[in-house]
């Protein structure tokens, strides 16, 4: 290579590495020009590839797959807002398919499946319904992925926490998301102590949390006068179905009424009107829940007569009025039992340290009470409830202290726990209880049944009954839209009741319900060969 | 033949077989049976009635019958099942009516290897189940999500039978080749699930 200035003499610049003319020093252009001339001798450059799609792509179809489906798990673990477990979550994928990872919709749901156990795992709470709304596929089909990554990995989950699941949803809540922080603290207590009574009362067992946690939700917020939290709202902020929260909140009022019966007043109390009572009704809740645990105290508490005064006194007490409440007691004090309580300062307002109230006196006071309530406006400020003015005159103030919060109920409890302490009330599972009431049902059905053959099989004998044995099938069997003059309605039901007693088959097996299994065996005789 | 025709119910109970005092009815029995020919599944559903053939669907003849009152599904390689029998003699007795109708659509088919592949029964113990503590207990064998499906998944080892125990006290058991297995795995586990009934309480 030759220089310009025509000499051929070069050297190597020890800084750039080119080739400079020792005559005039200047830098030799294109003494490291790289012909790019093709073919499979030919030299070869660097291939520079624009995208990954085409048969020059450095990525091939295994490379391809993993990329995308790790930028899939990226965006669901982004988009479900667990971001720092996106790294547990792409092992255990990459341990389930033995690093091959995959692409298609079941991916999709292997990915929510993965999200599931790995929150379930950890003790964190992310509800199967949320992920399957994310990952656009159904609760089954992802419940069924979750199992087989659950028996893949042979994991053991750790127990659900209904009142972990309550607490995220009303921390997330939109509809609650303008209340301070004091209030929805108190909501959320609230919240988790009713949750925990639920789950005591089995309107949790064997069913999806989230309805519930819903309910609960509305309840509380209607408790604590929050307004524009409507049910619909919330189910769908919780991703549950309307109709479904709907009756867990019908179920949750229903209880509420059961445990009012403890109440004097409990009679009085109906799903209509609990709310106004709810104040009363948790505060004994609570008290009873914190037997246990105080049982020292409450041992002097039971020895001194305690009973359901203190809850009552306890609704009414307020520091206002608590001179106009001495005067409304000692004006009744004729009518009371004197007893003897302990020094508790709950009692000192009213000298109640030696008072007990009798049944008359509960009556008066519950009647000025239940004036009160009826009076109180539920939307008032939140967590006074019920509230009414001061310069009323009366002997009550506002319940703002019905709430003590100092149960342990209102913690995240185990089951174990949950079930060591008593809220005042036991309930049967409402699925139980329905099966027991349509197992009477079937009873009376079978009873009238056998009746009604009875009388055609032997008219003489059933002659002074007349026409009574339709007539107790009519009052025993309520139906609904039935016209007061149409005669009884036997429907298909009783006609194969009728069937299976002529074909003498057990009353028992009847009671069961399982008419189609017993048609086969036994009316239809098969298998008889 | 009254005890396997079904009308265990009627009879009264055999407490030295059966402790709990509760006999698990049958419900369904799947059975299947080898007919050792090649079917036209086209000409039966063609010929046959009660037949039904979808081929986009199912690659199978579903035939019914109403005494017993059963289904079938024929396939084309000779091979059916047989579900809906209320007792083993129902399904088997079913399976030949199966096999005697192909046998009149010009097949000839034979009666080979019938086996009973699976028992379905249920019972109800009459009181609510605390499914929780259950599962809590009995974490090994059990599997309880509420949030995928209601009821308890047990999966007991011996005999090899899934039990799903729900909290109304109604238990549907699964997986048995014979009757006894289900009475088996119902007795062993009773005493169970008294321990976990409602009034339970820790």
């Amino acid at each position: 290579m030759s220089c310009n200035c025509g000499s051929q003499s070069t050297f190597r610049d020890p800084v750039t590495g080119n080739l400079a003319c020792t005559k005039c020093n200047i830098l030799l252009e294109f003494e490291n020009y790289d012909a790019q001339i093709g073919g499979i001798s030919g030299p070869s450059g660097t291939n520079i590839n624009i995208g990954y799609a085409g048969t020059g792509s450095v990525f091939n179809y295994k490379d391809r797959k993993i990329f995308n489906a790790k930028g899939s798990i990226h965006k669901y673990t982004l988009v479900l807002n667990i971001p720092n477990s996106e790294f547990e979550v792409t092992s255990m994928i990459d341990r389930i398919t033995h690093g091959e990872f995959g692409q298609g919709d079941w991916f999709d749901v292997l990915i929510g499946a993965c999200c599931y156990v790995v929150m379930r795992r950890d003790n964190r709470v992310l509800p199967a319904a949320e992920i399957a709304e994310v990952i656009s596929c159904d609760v089954y089909e992802l419940g069924r992925m979750i199992s087989r990554v659950v028996r893949f990995l042979d994991l053991n989950l750790p127990e659900m926490s209904i009142a972990g699941l309550f607490e995220r949803e009303i921390n997330n809540s939109q509809c609650l998301g303008k209340l301070d922080d004091d209030g929805k603290e108190r909501m959320k207590k609230q919240g988790i102590f009713l949750v925990n009574c639920a789950v005591k009362w089995f309107l949790t067992t064997g069913r999806r949390p989230l309805p519930l946690v819903a309910a609960v939700m509305v309840f509380v917020a209607e408790l604590n006068g929050v307004k524009g939290v409507r049910i619909g709202d919330v189910a769908k902020e919780v991703h549950a179905n309307v109709a479904t929260c709907k009756l867990r909140y019908k179920e949750l009022l229903e209880t509420l009424v059961k445990v009012a019966q403890a109440l004097p007043w409990g009679k009085d109390v109906n799903v209509k009107n609990v709310l106004k009572h709810a104040p009363s009704v948790i505060q004994y809740m609570e008290m009873k829940s914190m037997e246990k645990k105080h049982e020292g105290e409450m041992i002097e508490f039971q020895n001194s007569g305690f009973d359901l005064d203190d809850v009552v006194s306890d609704c009414l007490r307020t520091e206002a009025a608590y001179r106009d409440y001495e005067n409304c007691i000692e004006g009744l004090d004729q009518h009371s039992d004197m007893g003897g309580r302990n020094d508790d300062p709950k009692w000192d307002l009213v000298k109640a340290d030696k008072l007990k109230l009798s049944h008359e006196c509960l009556s008066l006071i519950y009647t000025n009470f239940s004036n009160e309530v009826d009076r109180s406006q539920l939307n008032g400020q939140s967590g006074n409830v019920p509230r009414r003015e001061r310069n009323t005159g009366s002997e009550f103030d506002e319940c703002r202290d019905w709430w003590n919060g100092k149960s342990e109920l209102t913690k995240k409890l185990l089951l174990k726990e949950i079930l060591e302490r008593d809220v005042g009330y036991d309930a049967m599972p409402p699925s139980f209880t329905a099966g027991c009431l349509a197992n009477e049902e079937r009873r009376k059905r079978i009873n009238a049944a056998k009746l009604r053959i009875n009388k055609i099989m032997h008219p003489l004998n059933t002659d002074s009954g007349g026409n009574g044995d339709l007539c107790i099938f009519e009052d025993e069997i309520p139906r609904k839209k039935r016209k007061r003059t149409q005669a009884p309605e036997i429907d298909w039901e009783d006609f194969i009741i009728e069937t299976l007693l002529l074909h003498q088959v057990e009353e028992e097996e009847i009671e069961k319900g399982n008419y189609n299994r017993l048609l086969d065996l036994h009316v239809f005789n098969s298998g008889v060969m | 033949m009254a005890e396997q025709g079904g009308l265990e119910g009627s009879q009264p109970v055999d407490l030295s077989k059966h402790p709990s005092g509760i006999v698990p009815t049958l419900q369904n029995i799947v059975s299947t049976v080898n007919l050792d020919c090649k079917l036209d599944l086209k000409q039966i559903a063609l010929q046959a009635r009660n037949a039904e053939y979808n081929p986009k669907r199912f690659a199978a003849v579903i035939m019914r019958i109403r005494d017993p009152k059963t289904t079938a599904l024929i396939f084309a390689s000779g091979k059916m099942v047989c579900t809906g029998a209320k007792s083993e003699i129902d399904s088997k007795l079913a399976a030949r009516k199966y096999a005697r109708i192909i046998q009149k659509l010009g097949f000839a088919a034979k009666f080979k290897d019938f086996k009973i592949q699976n028992i379905v029964g249920s019972c109800d113990v009459k009181f609510p189940i605390r499914l929780e503590g259950l599962a809590y207990s009995h974490g090994a064998f059990s599997s309880y999500e509420p949030e995928l499906f209601p009821g308890l998944i047990y999966r007991m080892k011996q005999p090899k039978i899934v039990l799903l125990i729900f909290v109304s006290g109604k238990i549907v058991i699964t997986g048995a080749k014979v009757r006894d297995e289900t009475y088996t795995a119902f007795e062993n586990i009773y005493p169970v699930l008294t321990e976990f009934r409602k009034v339970q309480q820790w």
